[in-house]
């Protein structure tokens, strides 16, 4: 006797998803995340003006040297005083790293996980991504091709509401887009002056998962318009981006199917041997500690490419001496991330008297071209850039002058300036890998995450050919006070792109996953979040992640209904 | 494209909309400091950035930087935000400045005043590297706390709550 149809572990980017297909098709579904519940009436701060911001928003730091000293320096770009409570307090979350390595574990633990603090950006992988591997005989083959994938990016976008232009490229192929953010009249010249300078490149906006042209879907959930306010992540009122709290678990609510269950942390799963099935989660609940085990017919891990892999370390039975669907040995190895660091930015002459209006969400993309349109790179695979070209604004006080002029300068456009910056690939590796931690335990008793992970060879070469490149980018689109600082590589995990911990492949013995994310080892278990991925392309990843849960959910149901679980 | 005029239109109903905002937002998170209840800096130490901050940031046809209190922010910065070193850091600059302002600096009329500070101000900024870390350091909270104000954000920046629409080219 079960509790419930099925389990989802974790409720962010792909939980949400996974929950919203299963309750859709008649699953009562049991959703489990271990942080508590974000209400956004309450928890969202994006309303509060800058005179009701605390300290100019910034966390004291004396707060960040007690709880926030690995959050605060990987992304203090987002984590400010009013939204500290989106983020994990690191004195609570402990992890530890191998000697001489960094890894910048960055998250947060409430209902719908990362995605409520994410940067939105959402690109398709192309076919060129999952032939990659093979074709470089790195790692193993990729057991899905585009077109098998591009269907339910067609699907998810179009549930998720996707703004971007389309631009015909076969390495970033269009999708189901609402209208993009135009680019500035300095975006336009910069992408008009390096596609001439440079035939293989591209400038392109930004696609960012904001509603521009709400379908009734969409209003049906409460969403609408993105307003232009660029206070994400701060949570957003008006639901205009995407993430589980604004559109998939209201879809999942609304069926009548969802449980969802805070501060309930998976210590482990539990396996039957005779029937090869997992038939239940042990769950500690963080604030009375208690224990209970609930018992279902599928299980769904989204809870993220570390916590899934060290979910399935802790499962060990007999069967699974090694953890959990982990006979190939391929758990928590090939963790990967994007590795940015190479970036350059300059001026941009002739828009004195132009300047924007709003606040927009992204600004412009350059699709990878390296070893697409461009051969004979010295490394393999690529990078994108993500960047703009806007006024230089307000430059808070860092600047020389005073009295009457200095004050008004801040109110001007000012000059316009160019930034890119690369986001490359990172190639798998066993050797990067999360592993539990022998002797050290978090206040639950559950083994603290080992990461030992390294950058590669051809991530520091490509890094440094990234940088090049965006200078001789920005020379050719005639900017001045180019500055591009050496190259100092992001530490891994700092682009918060967890993946590649259960890869999927053809072989059980060299993967944990098969090509609908089914553990080889265990047919009625799942992995949908970060940990498939078989190689990490060089594109924000989570658009990927709703692709393969959506359709990796649908497989499941075809299973459950031909009584295959 | 949108001319001038139709910004400033747009401004003038969102700055609407941001004040209603603030009246039903209750009080500021911060309460910035008076002169009578410091909670870091000595009153000469207070008076000198109030000199400092209102040479910075004028009162012009927008308030300006004593207007809205901007010293007595700073001093909330100092006791709120900054830790045990940052505090010890900014004193000690605080005291270098001073005394290469000179010990009349407060005794000054607002235009003598202003043209020292304007020279003091030039010599931080005009070399590879700046110099005077302490005084840059100190005019970026100062600026900061300003535009922070619901005068600066409002009035002299036009800052807009909901912009509501994204023109990517716009005449000024």
């Amino acid at each position: 006797m079960t509790d419930f149809d099925a389990i989802v572990v974790g409720s962010g980017m792909s939980g949400g998803w996974a929950a919203k297909e299963l309750t859709e098709q008649g699953l009562k579904v049991l959703v489990l995340e271990r942080g508590p519940e974000i209400r956004p009436e309450r928890d969202y701060v994006d309303q509060l003006p800058p005179w009701q911001q605390k300290n100019l928003d910034r966390i004291s730091q004396e707060e960040i040297e007690q709880h926030y000293y690995r959050q605060y320096p990987g992304v203090a770009y987002a984590v400010k005083e009013s939204n500290k409570h989106f983020w994990v307090k690191d004195d609570e979350h402990p992890y530890e790293t191998a000697p001489d390595t960094r890894y910048d574990w960055l998250r947060g633990y409430h209902t719908g996980g990362r995605s409520i603090m994410w940067s939105r950006q959402s690109y398709r992988m192309g076919p060129q991504d999952f032939t990659a591997n093979k074709e470089d005989g790195i790692a193993i083959d990729w057991p899905v091709r585009y077109d098998e994938i591009a269907p339910w990016y067609d699907y998810v976008e179009q549930f998720a509401g996707i703004a971007g232009n389309r631009d015909g490229l076969s390495q970033l192929p269009d999708g189901q887009f609402q209208p993009g953010f135009e680019l500035t009249c300095a975006e336009r010249e910069f992408k008009a002056r390096v596609e001439q300078a440079f035939p293989g490149r591209n400038v392109i906006q930004a696609r960012v998962a904001h509603l521009t042209a709400a379908t009734q879907e969409q209003r049906d959930l409460g969403r609408s318009n993105c307003q232009l306010r660029n206070r994400c992540h701060f949570g957003c009122v008006y639901r205009a981006y995407f993430s589980s709290l604004h559109a998939t678990l209201p879809a999942a609510e609304r069926t009548g199917n969802l449980t969802m269950m805070h501060n309930a942390i998976v210590q482990s799963l539990e396996y039957d041997e005779t029937s090869n099935r997992v038939t239940g989660v042990r769950v500690i609940d963080a604030v009375s500690n208690e224990h209970s085990t609930i018992r279902a017919r599928l299980v769904f891990l989204n809870a993220s490419a570390i916590a899934s892999a060290m979910i399935l370390l802790q499962s060990r039975s007999e069967a699974f001496p090694n953890g959990l669907a982990n006979r190939s040995d391929q758990v928590g190895r090939n963790l990967m991330d994007h590795v940015s660091g190479a970036s350059a930015s300059g001026l941009i002459h002739g828009f004195e008297n132009r300047s924007v209006y709003g606040r927009r969400p992204g600004g412009i993309y350059i699709p990878r071209y390296a070893n697409i349109t461009e051969r004979d790179k010295p490394y393999k695979r690529g990078f994108g850039y993500q960047g703009g070209a806007t006024p230089l604004g307000n430059a808070g006080g860092n600047m020389a002058g005073i009295g009457r002029a200095f004050k008004e300068a801040h109110s001007a456009p000012g000059p316009w300036r160019v930034n890119i910056g690369a986001f490359g690939e990172q190639l798998p590796n066993p050797d990067n890998r999360v592993t539990l931690h022998p002797t050290k335990t978090d206040k639950w008793g559950n083994p603290q995450a080992l990461f030992d992970v390294s950058y590669g060879e051809n991530e520091h070469v490509m890094l440094e050919e990234a940088r090049k490149d965006a200078v001789a980018m920005l020379e050719a689109a005639g900017c001045t006070d180019i500055v591009s600082n050496p190259v100092n590589l992001t530490a891994p995990g700092n682009r918060i792109h967890e993946m590649g911990s259960c890869r999927m492949g053809s072989d059980p013995d060299s993967s944990v996953l098969n090509n609908y994310c089914q553990t080889h080892d265990v047919p009625n278990l799942f992995i949908t979040d970060g940990s498939f991925m078989t190689s990490a392309a060089c594109q924000n990843p989570s658009l990927t992640y709703m692709a393969f849960t959506a359709r990796a959910a649908r497989h499941a149901l075809n299973l459950l209904h031909d009584n295959q679980l | 494209m949108t001319t001038r005029r139709e910004v400033l239109q747009g401004l003038i109903v969102s700055v609407g909309g941001a004040s209603l905002l603030s009246a039903c937002g209750g009080t500021a998170n911060i309460t910035p400091s008076t002169r009578n209840e410091l909670r870091f800096y000595s009153p000469e130490e207070f008076a000198f950035i109030d000199r400092i901050s209102d040479l910075i940031i004028p009162s012009t046809e927008t308030p300006g930087a004593s207007d809205v209190n901007v010293a007595g922010y700073v001093d909330a910065l100092m006791s709120e935000w900054a830790n045990t070193s940052t505090q010890r850091r900014f004193r000690m600059e605080l005291a270098e400045m001073r005394r290469l302002l000179g010990e009349d600096f407060l005794g000054l009329t607002v235009d003598e005043a202003s043209q020292r500070l304007a020279e003091f101000d030039a010599a931080a900024f005009d070399r590879r590297p700046p110099r005077y870390g302490g005084y840059r350091s100190l005019k970026q909270l100062i600026t900061q706390a300003y535009f922070a104000s619901e005068a600066g954000a409002l009035q002299e920046q036009g800052w807009v709550a909901v912009p509501g629409r994204w023109d990517p080219c716009v005449e000024v």
